[in-house]
């Protein structure tokens, strides 16, 4: 009898109460596991999810406190591409990341700038910008510090240093970018129609937080992804380079020709840059006090700023962190004989007593269109990645 | 009615009873684990100029040619890593993903922690290989940094460096020059048209006689010192004022540098706990 008890024990059919039990015993299970963050709400936007280029890699930079959704990105485009992210509405006084960062010029100002001649960029006050700009091209594969000097890195002892979010908070304060200040900014944005929404459906509450508008343009300019350019083809099997961009490969990525790969990178590193940090040969004497030396101190790295991308380089000029290049000719003339030897160049340079990698007029050529095959048009043209056709107040 | 709403009850609590043993089962950590008689095996490597810790980017050194030189940063890939039984068996640890990279200034890629467990026992000898072998060395099998920046041109035969070893030197007339003394895969080109007629392998296994008995539960821990200076010292004396600083396309050069490098890699004091 009681085995038969049991059994039925152990058959029967759960009722909904039963499952309801069992449900909060599994809640309590859960519980019990996992620490307890206390989180009054559960908010939950669209995720964003980045595809992987072909040979790209597969980590991204993506900070565990700003995953990325389609409500933020959203966001973050309309801010970066607003003026008054600057905390102001008059029209002399607009100033966005767009106003500088140039979509049709892989997000750098370019040499045709409108406002900035030769490309060197100044802030709403008029005072220029200590080095040229750098283009926003694949940052998320960006592991080892933005900017020149690589100031904001992921494991900056120094919390409010380490990646995208920072630098909008620096951009909005700095003298020479928009010099102005983050409640401003927050106020102006909280009084736009329209934003509270989006802010609501990107991070839950309607409530304008700075930390929320540097989250919304981190993730934006995240998307920035440049992987179609005719090497990218070239790298897929879908089309073929011409004889000279061939020649041109072949003297990018010899050690006896040009040898731009170590730093530059090629097919095995489709970034087209290392990320890394390097004195190549510009100057003798350093005097910069944001040359790679004044974050990593360490003495050989007096000069020493990041190697860029070459993706979509053609567009991107004024060239070196100072801009002293205007063109990619006078960039590879440099390099092929300009060099200046100094205790801190890097021994990658391994050229430096011949002044350079002495090209021949045809093989500055082959170089030359060799690099032109990064160009990215549908990068540049991207209308995801361009300015929306209408802010939210205007909708 | 009344046995009814006993069965209820006791259905009730039986399930209380299930879901108790479930919370209180799924976060005892005292559950007896089934006993591990297998050991573990970790390689570290220790970076050594004239058998002393590497003092970087001074000029303080000679190598037996006499050239001044210094060392600013070494990187390295090791795999294959293979113990081999008393018996004539052999443990191919990791399989697949035994490629381990080294890098001067990532101190956490120091320590090679073998992800196998080895099975209890005598081995004579630890052998793997220095760089990749011909089979695993395949484009594009890295793609995340800093691995990915090992790579090895597709012109010059693909893959990845096995080492680049980065630095300067100074000739007789006390001119510093850069060097790059970088492993890979080798090319043979034509005197004539000087177009690459084929490839030559680099990699080498370099070789410990060990006796270690390993029993259930060890950690192992071998530690290899990495003598910098013998790539340019043993069997062959390598002079950067005839080879020059660069050698990725040179591959007599690299040959000296392939046979050089079976002294680089030996073996200090085992430690076991």
């Amino acid at each position: 009898m009681k085995m038969q008890h049991l059994k039925q024990i152990f058959t029967f059919r759960f009722s909904i109460k039963h499952g309801a039990l069992l449900l909060g015993f599994s809640m309590l299970f859960f519980n019990a596991c996992v620490d307890d963050n206390n989180i009054d709400e559960v908010f939950e936007a669209t995720p964003y999810q980045i595809e992987i280029p072909f040979g790209f890699p597969t980590k991204l930079n993506i900070p565990e406190n700003n995953p990325m959704t389609v409500e933020g990105v959203e966001l973050g485009r309309y801010l970066f591409y607003d003026g008054r992210l600057s905390g102001r509405n008059h029209p002399d006084s607009l100033m966005s990341c767009a106003t500088c960062h140039r979509q049709e010029r892989a997000f750098e100002a370019g040499v045709d700038h409108p406002d900035f001649p030769g490309g060197f960029p100044h802030g709403l006050t008029g005072l220029p910008t200590h080095h040229v700009m750098l283009p926003m091209i694949n940052l998320v594969w960006n592991h080892s510090g933005y900017g020149w000097n690589g100031f904001l890195y992921p494991n900056n002892p120094e919390e409010n240093l380490r990646n995208i979010e920072d630098f909008v908070r620096l951009t909005v304060m700095a003298k020479d970018e928009i010099d102005g200040d983050t409640l401003q900014t927050r106020e102006m944005i909280q009084s736009i129609p329209g934003y509270p929404e989006l802010f609501k459906k990107a991070f839950g509450s309607d409530k304008v937080t700075f930390v929320n508008i540097g989250k919304a343009i981190a993730q934006f300019v995240r998307t920035l992804i440049s992987a179609n350019s005719k090497f990218d083809k070239y790298m897929r099997g879908e089309v073929q380079l011409s004889q000279s961009e061939l020649n041109g490969y072949v003297l990018f990525t010899t050690e006896e020709g040009a040898d731009c790969f170590h730093c530059h990178g090629g097919f095995g590193n489709p970034l087209f840059t290392t990320h890394l940090f390097y004195n190549n040969g510009k100057d003798t004497e350093f005097t910069d006090p944001m040359d790679r030396f004044q974050i990593s101190k360490d003495p050989m790295d007096h000069g020493a700023y990041k190697a860029t991308t070459l993706r979509n380089i053609e567009v991107q000029g004024p060239y070196m962190h100072d801009g002293r290049f205007a063109t990619l000719e006078e960039v590879i003339d440099f390099y092929s004989h300009d060099l200046k030897d100094s205790p801190y160049i890097n021994p990658l340079m391994h050229h430096i007593n011949d002044g350079g990698i002495l090209l021949t007029p045809t093989e500055k050529e082959d170089l030359l269109n060799f690099i032109k095959t990064l160009r990215d048009d549908d990068f540049m043209t991207n209308p995801d990645f361009g300015k929306p056709g209408k802010f939210p107040d205007e909708k | 009615m009344a046995k009814n709403k006993q069965m209820k009850k006791l259905k009730s609590i039986t399930i209380l009873l299930i879901a108790g043993f479930l919370l209180a089962s799924s976060c005892n950590k005292d559950n007896p684990q089934p006993v591990d008689n297998t050991a573990r095996l970790t390689l570290s490597f220790y970076h050594l100029v004239d058998s002393l810790p590497i003092d970087f980017d001074t000029m303080k050194y000679v190598n037996a040619a006499g050239n001044p030189y210094l060392v600013s940063e070494i990187q390295y890939f090791i795999s294959d890593v293979t113990l081999h039984n008393t018996d004539g068996t052999y443990h191919l640890l990791d399989a697949w993903e035994d490629i381990h990279y080294v890098d001067t200034d990532l101190y956490e890629t120091f320590k090679y922690v073998l992800k196998d467990s080895i099975l209890p026992g005598t081995y004579d000898s630890l052998i793997f290989t220095f760089g990749i072998s011909e089979e695993k060395n395949q484009s594009l099998m890295f793609v995340n940094p800093p691995e990915s920046n090992m790579f090895w041109p597709e012109y010059l035969g693909g893959g990845y460096h096995y080492l680049k070893l980065n630095g300067k030197w100074k000739d007789t007339e006390d001119i510093i020059h850069p060097y790059n003394f970088h492993m890979g895969i080798g090319q043979i080109y034509d005197p004539e048209s000087d177009e690459i007629t084929g490839f030559v392998q680099n990699y080498f296994k370099v070789k410990f006689h060990y006796n270690l008995e390993i029993e259930p539960g060890d950690t192992i821990f071998i530690p290899i010192d990495v003598h910098v200076d013998q790539w340019f010292e043993n069997p062959h004396v390598f002079d950067f004022n005839v080879w020059g600083g660069d050698i990725m396309q040179k591959q007599d050069a690299m040959q000296v540098a392939k046979e050089n490098g079976h002294n680089v890699f030996q073996k200090s004091m085992i430690i076991g706990d």
